[in-house]
């Protein structure tokens, strides 16, 4: 049992973390902090129910996961699915392969190329199904047992719509890549 | 591309996350020293994903703690106020 007389000390260290999270999950900054503070409180009052010496940061993620979708998922139109079936593996690097002849310093420039707001927003664009994993693989760096246990699903789900949810963050990325003429096909 | 090529790219996401038994990555990670395609697939998707890591976050504003540290002060002395 954690003592809540520790928990500023032991939580605050998370709060970047979380707010940055919130943040991609909310798109907005006032709602970001909206939903990092109702975390908190949260996660204050329920302290007394965390095993100590289990993992503090995926418990913190589960309450603000749960915490932006109960505010945040009656309020929006249910993303439609996305048919990504279509979308090849390795789709950035496949048709940068096809654009450029394959050349690393092609890929190079072009990864290069992706400035802090192209990949936030690339990432705001999913839909949330993808998006919850996908931030918290690949920017919060969770494993697939976390993941599956921080939004409540089975690990199968979670591999799947992470697969899916990069597929279709690439072809964000590619498309950005090629309205900029960065990958276009040559002349 | 062959069997090692397919395995290999099948694998890919569970390599970079780290979430293979031994047995896979051994397997791949031999495929890889010796496959120079898979090998640039490899390192091109393993720069995509620190890119997403390093450039996907934001820092907060510096005020948030405070609000935080109040927001649990004020519960505090609430819960010993009761």
């Amino acid at each position: 049992m954690a003592d809540q007389a520790n928990f500023e000390r032991d939580a605050m260290e998370y709060a970047p973390q979380l707010y940055s999270a919130a943040l991609r999950m909310t798109r907005n900054p006032a709602d970001a902090e909206d939903v990092v503070q109702e975390t908190f409180l949260k996660a204050y009052r329920a302290y007394d129910s965390f095993q100590e010496g289990t993992n503090l940061k995926a418990w913190l993620y589960r309450i603000l996961t749960n915490t932006y979708i109960n505010r945040y998922r009656k309020s929006q139109r249910r993303p439609a699915e996305v048919e990504l079936g279509e979308l090849q593996d390795l789709y950035l690097y496949k048709r940068l392969g096809e654009a450029s002849g394959a050349s690393v310093s092609a890929e190079q420039a072009v990864l290069d190329s992706f400035v802090d707001s192209d990949i936030k927003d690339a990432l705001e664009s999913l839909p949330e199904h993808f998006r919850l994993p996908v931030l918290l693989a690949d920017v919060d760096g969770f494993a697939y047992k976390e993941i599956a246990e921080i939004l409540d699903v089975p690990i199968g789900t979670v591999m799947s719509r992470l697969h899916r949810g990069r597929k279709a963050l690439q072809q964000k990325l590619w498309r950005l890549a090629e309205e900029r003429g960065l990958a276009g096909p040559r002349t | 591309m062959n069997n090692g090529c397919d395995h290999a790219i099948e694998y890919v996401y569970h390599y970079l996350d780290q979430e293979l038994t031994w047995g896979r990555r051994t397997r791949i990670r031999w495929h890889l020293r010796r496959c120079h395609e898979c090998c640039n697939a490899f390192e091109f998707e393993t720069k995509l994903k620190m890119l997403i890591r390093d450039r996907g976050k934001d820092e907060p504003p510096a005020e948030l703690f405070d609000r935080l540290r109040a927001l649990i002060r004020e519960e505090a002395a609430r819960d010993d106020g009761a």
